[in-house]
């Protein structure tokens, strides 16, 4: 081991005079993921909460600038690593825009990369909603969401080839078309979506110890929520009601039918409503797409950035040739800056995008929503119970894939 | 492959951010270290309420040699929502900005972060440390002219634990090994098997 | 095999009954680190369901597990956390390496990620995979069983 010094992680619990200063993490059974809390407090109550992140810093920003435009999007989905797809979708929406050819995606790919992104959604929000469940100890709910997000990653696993990080969605739309069958799993979920929702909500909706412990824990007000940077379902629940999906649409979202579930107590409580309903309006969104899906084409028809049908390679020269600069030197964007978010599960999350014209990003700068959703941690657990923290923490849902990047 | 230490090629000569093709993502704004409070606060009460993000870029070649990228968000359930982008670029061998978590407190730990991770610092921010990596670490990381790879430390060696096989000789096998199951499922299926002759 | 005492057999019994009750309830240690800490998770669920191997519960403190499973990347701010529970388990005790970025370094060849967290704690079983589907975590789980139930190193009398 080298000789550095330990670091906050490992100090020696204090005691003030009448305050004791606790660690709580890096590793602790509340399975969010590598937080370490300083928390500050007066017998129970909280009087001072200072997040260290910090512990799942990976360096995926500089890992992105030695790496191909085309490849830097398989690390950028390992960010938040609940939905990959989102992540992986505003990049390559950044690049499309950069590249000039954002409104010549065909429409069949654009409505299975929304649909792909819902069904993320809804997968995030099963482990949102199983871990905090078990936070509270009601871990029956956590096999029921399981099972919801296994049905899911199984579709990721379908089309794309892995299930958590499947790299399916590229530059100019999707890497190849849906297999035959994946149409008629998505209606087998679509039908076993609604009982099991209505049995998550039955279990733990309207149940007098989940609600004793969330309502009016951690509020959070809408001024405050604006200025500490909050977005997605922590920033609906305190009555903003601001999506990115409506403000700045992309992808044709514009052309779908779907609401925007806000609450104004800005409690744990109402974020927990929130998300429930967000389930539903994404399981709308897909059941929209589904119905209307367009045929065509799904990669865009600029064969400077679509590789080659893989069964031209074998028999045609210029294919070949083709394929081997795709591979070895991808293309060149031009030079070029944009800022290009989506409303991830968490909130909005965005890339700000800077090229100088060669094949690898100059800068892939993350708006991490897990960031600011987690720095107003310090302000709303100050005057709660210690015992609420994991509450607070579970509601705000940060995942440190993105918070340390 | 690409991934390498050295820096990739391509002159930035060309400010990325001057040259670009019509994207409607952002109002564009450009402002020096000395007037950048003041246009942020001017932005501020003009009703960009919320700092969506900070962050940095390092263009190397170009002066001034970083830019520090603020993006404000107004109207957010307007029926227009806007964006600004706010680029400060900043130089010297100590690049120092003001801080401006007084006025959104978002900022806080983005502004950490570019310290941390290109060594700008921000004068009168409340709490300037190092926030992703150890408090130790010494270098900028996503300057362009740190390696990716990290300072050409001697890698730690591999302990000879990793390398011993942990089977201690000779002791005794117990429970089924995959050839003890082989052994297993073949006698099964020979003892089931109708002999030639029988039934 | 020629036994020197009859004494020498029951103790043979005896080892391969304790070895055999330990490999039956490897209780891990909750080291959720990144992505594959959402497939261990799964492990645990109903489709994969980790408790019929004897994983019934994992424990949140070092004290009480057995079996720490790296799963996820490994910062360099959490490397000497990592080596403290390693310290603060109770022997006998087994790791596991989930996924390329704790075997490795992964995808991540960069001044911020572990490049292998064997460089920090010795491990017993590498699963590869980016994540590894919880089938292969499982098939580690029965690797340190198996492993367990042969003797060796964190065998219960802990030889070398």
């Amino acid at each position: 081991m080298t000789e550095r010094p330990l670091p906050l992680a490992m100090d020696i619990v204090e005691r003030s005079d009448t305050n004791m200063v606790l660690s709580m993490g890096p590793q602790h059974p509340s399975t969010h993921g590598v937080l370490q809390v300083i928390v500050e407090i007066d017998g129970e109550t909280v009087v001072k909460a200072d997040p260290e992140i910090g512990y799942l810093h990976t360096g995926i920003e500089k890992s992105a600038e030695n790496l191909f435009w085309t490849q830097a999007s398989t690390v950028v989905e390992r960010m938040d690593y609940l939905s990959p797809l989102s992540n992986a979708m505003a990049y390559i929406l950044g690049v499309e825009k950069l590249l000039g050819v954002a409104d010549q995606i065909p429409q069949r790919a654009q409505q299975l990369r929304v649909m792909l992104c819902e069904l993320s959604r809804i997968a995030s929000h099963c482990v949102w909603l199983g871990t905090g469940g078990i936070d509270l100890g009601a871990i029956s709910g956590f096999f029921y969401c399981f099972d919801l997000r296994e049905r899911i990653l199984d579709l990721n696993e379908f089309s794309g080839g892995a299930r958590m990080h499947p790299n399916y969605l590229r530059i100019g739309g999707l890497r190849d078309d849906i297999p035959a069958g994946f149409l008629e799993k998505v209606d087998e979920l679509i039908a076993m979506y609604y009982p099991r929702m209505r049995e998550l909500r039955a279990l733990l909706q309207k149940n007098p110890i989940l609600q004793d412990r969330m309502i009016d824990v951690g509020i959070l007000g809408a001024d405050d929520a604006i200025a500490w940077g909050v977005t997605g379902p922590a920033l609906r629940a305190a009555g903003v009601a601001y999506d990115v999906r409506k403000a700045f649409p992309y992808s044709g979202y514009e052309q779908l039918d779907f609401e925007i579930p806000t609450r104004t107590e800005g409690d744990a409580y109402a974020r927990f409503l929130v998300r429930l309903d967000e389930m539903d309006q994404s399981m709308r969104i897909i059941e929209q797409l589904r119905a209307n899906l367009a045929g065509g084409p799904v990669m865009v028809a600029d064969t400077k950035y679509a590789p080659p049908p893989k069964e031209t390679i074998a028999v045609s020269m210029e294919a070949l040739i083709h394929h081997f600069k795709y591979v070895s030197e991808s293309f060149r964007v031009p030079p070029g800056d944009v800022y290009s978010p989506v409303e991830g599960p968490r909130g909005e999350t965005g890339y700000y995008l800077v090229s100088n014209g060669d094949n690898r990003p100059w800068r892939v700068r993350t708006r991490p929503a897990s960031l600011y959703n987690l720095q107003v941690l310090k302000k709303i657990a100050v005057g709660e119970f210690i015992a609420d923290m994991v509450v607070m923490i579970g509601s705000l849902d940060p995942v440190f894939g993105e918070v340390d990047r | 492959m690409p991934s390498s230490q050295t820096p990739p090629a391509g002159s930035t000569a060309v400010d990325p951010t001057a040259v670009r093709p019509p994207i409607d993502d952002a109002r564009i704004v450009r402002t020096t270290p000395d007037a950048l409070r003041a246009e942020l606060l001017a932005l501020k009460n003009d009703g960009f309420a919320m700092l969506l993000d900070v962050g940095g870029v390092d263009y190397l070649e170009r002066t001034p040699r970083f830019d520090v990228v603020y993006h404000l968000l107004r109207g957010m359930t307007a029926p227009q929502p806007e964006r600004v982008r706010v680029l400060c670029g900043v130089d010297g061998p100590e690049p120092v900005l003001p801080t401006v978590s007084d006025l959104w407190p978002s900022a806080n730990w983005a502004e950490r972060e570019v310290y941390d991770l290109f060594g700008i610092r921000f004068s009168g921010h409340p709490d300037l440390r190092r926030i992703q990596l150890p408090d130790d670490w010494v270098g900028y990381p996503l300057r362009k002219d740190y390696p990716l790879r990290g300072p050409a430390l001697e890698r730690t060696p591999r302990p000879s634990f990793a390398l011993k096989s942990n089977v201690a000789a000779g002791t005794p096998v117990f429970g089924k090994t995959a050839a003890a199951l082989q052994r297993q499922i073949v006698a099964a299926r020979a003892a089931e098997a109708p002999k030639d002759g029988e039934k | 095999m020629a036994l020197a005492s009859p004494g020498e057999f029951l103790l043979a019994r005896v080892d391969e009954v304790a070895r055999w009750a330990q490999s039956s309830s490897v209780w891990p240690l909750t080291m959720g680190l990144a992505c594959c800490a959402i497939e261990m998770m799964t492990a645990t669920a109903p489709e994969y369901d980790i408790a019929r191997f004897g994983s019934e519960v994992f424990r949140a403190s070092p004290r009480q597990a057995d079996l720490m499973i790296v799963s996820g990347r490994v910062a360099q701010k959490m490397a000497p956390v990592i080596k403290r529970l390693y310290d603060q388990m109770a022997d006998p005790k087994w790791v596991i390496s989930m996924g390329a970025c704790a075997s490795s370094g992964g995808v991540f060849d960069n001044y911020a990620v572990v490049q292998g967290v064997d460089t920090v704690i010795p491990v017993d079983v590498y699963v590869p995979g980016c994540p590894p589907t919880p089938d292969g975590l499982l098939y580690a789980v029965n690797l340190i069983q198996q492993q367990i139930r042969r003797g060796g190193r964190g065998g219960i009398l802990a030889r070398a």
